[in-house]
Parts: C-alpha cells; structure tokens; sequence
C-alpha cells in the first residue's frame, strides 16, 4: 500500500521542523531510531536543511584563483594577508622550480623515468596543469611503453589508474583527472577491467565515467545489474535525479530490446517513481522522471489512472505546485492525443479544469507565472 | 528596480584590473591552466560593464600571442602551456574583440581546430581526445568567428549533439549524461550558430530551464541542485536563445546576482557570502545585461560577447533579450 504524504508523516515524527534542524548535526544517531521509511522522508528534509544550515567546508585559497565554488569569503587584514604570502613562499618557490623543471624537460622532448617522476610530482601539487598530463602520457607512449611487455604497461596504468583515484577524493570534480583515467582505461592492452565502479550521487563526472567503463568493458556488466544499482541509488535518496536519468536510459534499452516485458517494467516504474512523489510532492526529480513514463501520452487509460492518483495527492496537499502542474500536462495530453474519444462536455470540463489550474499555478508559483499564461493562452486555440 | 542595490561598476572594474596584479600568490600561479581563459572573462565583463579600456590593448594581444603553440597551430592558457580548443576560443575572442584577428594564422588554426572532430560528430578538446559539446561548442564558436563555417560538416556536428538531447528537452555533455544546464548552452549555441534550432523541443526545455530558478531567484543547473550566479548565463543564454527568457522571474535573479557581489572588494562569487572570482564576475554582469539590467551593455548570449560587434559581423542569430531597463530614482 501506498504511502499516505510522507511530509504529513513526518510532521508527526517530527512535531516541529526545529527537530529536524537540530538533527542536521546528528544525522546518524537521529536516524538509527527510526524505520527505513521515515529516514527516507527525514532524510529529504536533512537534505533540504543542510543546504541552509551546513558551512561549506573552507579551503583557503586567495582571491586570485579566476574560477571558484563554495569557497567562503574570507576577510584578512593587510597584515594577515602578507603573513600568509610569506608562509606560501617557500610553496610558491617550489612549484615554480618543479614547473620550470617539467616544462624544460618537455621542451627537450625528454621521455625519461626521471621526467616521467617529476610530472607525477607536479601533479600530485596541481592535478589541473593539463600541459602536464599530456606530457605524461606521450612519456608513457614513446618512451616507456615501448620497452614494456603488456603485462608491465597493465601495471603502470593501474598505478596511474590508484594515483588519480587518490587524487580524485581530494578534487572530484577535475575534469583532466577524470580524463586520464579514461585515456588509461583506453590503453590498458585487455581492456578495461575495473571493478570499483561506484559512482558519487550527483557528481556526473562520475556518472559519465561509469557509463563509458560499463560500455567498453571486455564483459559487459548486465544492464539488469545497473538497473539495481539505480535502485540502490533511488532508495537512498529519492531526489538524486542522476540516478532516476541513468535508470531511464536502461529502461529504454532494455524494453527495447526486450530484455524487460515493457509494460510490466513501466507498471513497476509508475509504482516506485508515485511512492517518491508521495513522499516528497515537492521534489522535481520523480516529476520529471513521471513524466518521461508518461511519454507522449499514448495510452489514455495509463493518463486517466495517473491523473486520478496525482489528484488524490492534490487532494490531500492542495498547493502542490507539482501536482497542477502534472495535470495540465497530462490533461492537456489527454485533449490533444485522446479528443477524438471525448464527449463535447468531457472536453470542455478538461479545458476548464486545466484553465483553473494554470490560474492556480500562477499564484502558487509566481516566478514561472508567464508560462503558465501562454499555455493558458494556447488553449483557448 | 528601487528596492535592488546597485551594481556597483567602480568597484568591479577596478577588481579585474587588480587580477594581474598580486604575482607573488601561490594560487595565481597554480591557476595558469586558465589564464587565457581568465583574460576573456575579465575583458568580457569589462565591456558589458562600458570599460573596454580599463585593461592595456597591447599588453594583453602580446600575452595571447605569446601562448600560441606552433607544434599544434593553437593556443595553450599560458606561455609553453599545451593547444586546447577551450584557449584558443578565447584567444580569438579576445582578438576579435580587440579588432586584432589580422595578428592570426588563420587557416593554421581553422586546420587544427577542424583537426579535433571525431568521426561521430563531437569535438575533442585537445590531441587526447577528451570529447564533449562543450568543446563542439568552442569550435563552432572559434569557426563562426573566423568566418570559416563554410569548411564544417554540419550535418555530422548536428547529429551528434542531437544524440545527446534527454526526454526532459536538455542535453547531457556525451551521449547518455544527464541534462546539465551547463552543456544545455554550448548545444543551443552550436545549433544557434549552425542555424538549426529547429532540433531543439522548446515547451519542453523551455519547461526544465524555467524550474531551474529556486524560491531565492537564483539558478541551479539540475534538479534538485543548489543556485550558483554561472548559471545566470548558462539558463539565461539559453532561455534567450528559445526566445523564452520571461519565463523565469527576472527581478527577483537580478537581485540574486548582486547579493553575491563583494561590495567590499568587487567581484561576483557564485553565490553571497562567497570568495568571488573573474569567471562569476563575467556570468553574473553578463546574465544582468540579458535580464536588461539598466547601464550594461547588450550581450551576445551565444557568442558571449558585445551584441553590437556580433551584429557588425553578421553572425547574430534569432535570440531575444529582455529590453534595457531605465534606472528609477
């Protein structure tokens, strides 16, 4: 059985949202008490809360890099700001020395061990001198991998393949990192064979990494297994839409192929992505992923059945901006792919209930109140 | 408009003007990789804010011209740094914008940039071959600007990105990424310049760029994401550029944009109370200019340059901005 709102459920846990604010620091202690449906629903408010509550971790650095996130303004005095410059001397003085170092070596097309530790050196200071990378790797391609057996050239890249996993804990979102993982896997004479393809929520350098391994291994892992592991993904966290995006491709592949009954699997999917809805009617997430299961709204008895359970969420929370939203979509569906099996009276009950929507949209949902006038325009055509 | 604090284009200015200044900092050296990049950025917001010379011509053609790497035929971010498509479109935005492209080889570097397409379409950023359409987009960016489109398979770099296009109307960076505001402007742009926006389903994108904006106005750039002032350019170009830019609440971002100002000293951060830096400067003034933020100077939301000088080369598309605003006392 379906939930009842999981807001209104968690309301009762939780009498005030203060509670679940002080929990943000607690997290795992607060949720050990709880059973698995109500981390569910408390998590999504800690989510929520934690943006507004949690500091962004502060790396110091100054107000010289060209491209920031999350990286508190800090205010120095004169004197705190010159005291820090002295600190980073010796710093500065060594990475100027190791770059003068790796750029002469390059320019002298040096192919050497010697050269090849010393851009590993550079990079473990700054992993973005992408000049870096590249030099690395043609080290790699003209000068040790010729000398190398298979076996040995496997080697060096699985050590590469560590190194950026250790440096990837610290930057996970450097692109020419995730790049020359991807050049290894490239070059590794079998072919990729990594086991550890475990991909962070949100991050889609990861996501985009574990979509390129799992298609060009050797093995195919089965797309029924990646399959679970959105599921995973889903149930611990119903808002992670790079999770709900990678399940859709999947899904296609698999009803395409027919791998998956595609109307048992969609029945499947409308029963998992309404329990997300009705647990969190405000998380864009399961709507939009509704909304592709809806398609081009081909089938009239899937709308009407989606409708129906989308107004008795409505019912229940009469402001869900989602909710009218939803509906005028799929109303509005329903008139223009299905208008033919309509009565005259069917059809203009649908026209004016989408009309009052929309004009309910506009004032629960201000910002986006223009487009909800044109497509209110658009009916009357 | 009276409520909004001012932008305060003093300040700024003289911010970017102070970025080359402090040579003795760790992270500006650590940051070579972007200076080419940096110069654009910096250049670019200081045209939007009507400072064009508040930075030396001269000084800054000899820098872009002393990143050029003649074993590619490119540019690198710095002096000795490697090509990449990402540095040598902004080297030619900055000549461009500097009315300097006479000092380039330009079938030189039409050849290496054309180099960079893969049979299936896409462009990669460098010789190694990472693939997006962000780097589709420099390319079709740097080839509109030199006038060298004539020379591109534009039916293969259109199918590409038409692979990557989602059921939510977005477009991921490769095939299979989710739908990411940030590659959702470099696709447009592409199918912008190359006049084939037709590819594009405008109610539904229209649809997800406008649910990007938060109840504090700022953007995010997926689902369920936190709001950053980059995504002012990278939604706003793109709302433009299906001509849909009224779909969002324009006070109240504008008044997002200059709450991640640092009113002490200057710059934009990706959001308030946040270390600014030149790359949000420029994305949050150029964001204020589509929303017709009274003073600024109209932007180009595919070019991400002047509007008026991409009028003048006959390379301005069908895009629409909101109207400049008038400041009320």
């Amino acid at each position: 059985m379906r939930v009842k709102s999981m807001k209104t459920m968690v309301l009762q846990v939780l009498p005030n949202f203060a509670l679940a604010r002080r929990a943000v620091n607690f997290p795992r202690l607060f949720i050990s008490y709880h059973s698995n449906l109500q981390i569910q629903a408390i998590q999504v408010l800690l989510v929520r809360e934690q943006r507004t509550f949690l500091q962004v971790s502060t790396i110091k650095q100054s107000a010289l890099s060209p491209l920031m996130h999350g990286v508190k303004r800090i205010r120095y005095t004169q004197e705190a700001l010159e005291a820090l410059k002295q600190r980073e001397k010796a710093k500065l003085k060594e990475f100027q020395a190791l770059t003068e170092e790796v750029l002469t070596k390059k320019k002298a097309g040096d192919y050497s061990k010697d050269a090849f530790d010393s851009t590993t050196r550079l990079l473990r200071v700054n992993p973005e001198f992408y000049t870096v990378w590249n030099y690395r790797r043609n080290i790699m391609i003209h000068g040790i991998f010729p000398q190398c057996s298979p076996a040995e050239i496997n080697d060096q890249l699985s050590e590469d393949l560590s190194m950026t996993t250790a440096f990837l804990k610290q930057h996970p979102k450097v692109y020419w990192i995730w790049n020359h993982r991807r050049w290894c896997l490239e070059n590794v004479p079998d072919g990729p064979s990594e086991d550890d393809i475990n991909a962070d929520s949100r991050n889609f350098h990861a996501w985009d990494y574990r979509r390129y391994v799992l298609a060009t291994m050797p093995v195919p892992r089965t797309e029924l297994s990646e399959l679970a592991f959105t599921t995973k993904k889903i149930e611990a966290n119903f808002s992670n839409f790079s999770a709900w995006h990678q399940r859709s491709k999947l899904l296609s592949n698999l009803w395409e192929s027919g791998k998956l009954d595609s109307s048992k699997s969609k029945e499947d999917e409308f029963e998992l992505v309404l329990n997300a809805i009705y647990t969190d009617p405000e998380d864009q997430s399961a709507w939009i992923y509704h909304a592709w299961l809806i398609g081009n709204g081909n089938d009239a008895s899937i709308l009407n059945r989606e409708i129906k359970a989308i107004q008795e969420l409505l019912d229940e929370q009469p402001d869900s901006k989602w909710c009218m939203e939803s509906l005028v979509r799929y109303k509005r569906m329903l008139l223009k792919n299905h208008g033919g099996s309509l009565s005259l009276d069917e059809k203009q009950r649908l026209y004016e209930e989408c009309s009052s929507l929309l004009t309910q949209l506009q004032e629960v949902d201000p910002q986006r109140r223009r487009r909800y006038q044109e497509i209110a325009e658009s009916l009357e055509h | 408009m009276t409520s909004v604090p001012k932008l305060n284009i003093p300040l700024h200015v003289k911010y970017i003007q102070s970025l080359g200044e402090n040579k003795d900092d760790l992270t500006y050296h650590m940051t070579a990789h972007l200076r080419m990049n940096a110069i654009y950025w910096g250049l670019t917001a200081l045209i939007v804010m009507g400072h064009k010379d508040a930075l030396n011509r001269e000084e800054m053609i000899d820098f872009v011209l002393s990143c050029w790497d003649d074993q590619a035929g490119g540019f690198g971010a710095h002096p000795d740094h490697d090509a990449h498509i990402h540095s040598t479109l902004s080297a030619i935005q900055i000549l461009t914008m500097q009315g300097a492209l006479d000092k380039l080889d330009i079938p030189r570097v039409t050849k290496f940039i054309l180099s960079l397409q893969q049979p299936s379409g896409v462009f990669a950023g460098d010789s190694f071959g990472e693939i997006d359409n962000r780097f589709t987009f420099c390319a079709i960016n740097a080839l509109g600007l030199l006038g060298q489109l004539d020379k591109l398979d534009v039916e293969k770099t259109v199918s590409y990105i038409r692979k990557c296009k989602n059921f939510d109307g977005g477009y991921g960076a490769v095939i299979g990424a989710e739908s990411h505001a940030a590659m959702v402007y470099p696709s447009l742009g592409t199918l912008s310049i190359l006049n084939r926006m037709d590819e594009v389903d405008v109610d539904t994108l229209g649809w997800w760029l406008a649910e990007r904006q938060l109840p504090n106005g700022g953007l995010n750039g997926r689902p369920e994401k936190l709001e950053d002032v980059c995504y002012s350019f990278w939604v706003l170009s793109s709302l433009s550029m299906i001509r849909k830019l009224h779909w969002i609440d324009a006070d109240k971002l504008i008044a997002f944009i200059l709450s991640a100002e640092d009113s002490e000293h200057g710059g934009l951060a990706d959001r308030p109370g946040d270390q600014p830096d030149v790359f949000h400067t420029v994305f949050g003034v150029a964001g204020l200019s589509l929303l017709g933020y009274p003073g600024l100077v109209d932007i180009d939301p595919v070019y991400c340059m002047p509007a008026e000088l991409i009028e003048s080369m006959g390379l301005r598309t069908g895009w629409e901005a909101l109207p400049r605003k008038a400041f009320t006392s």
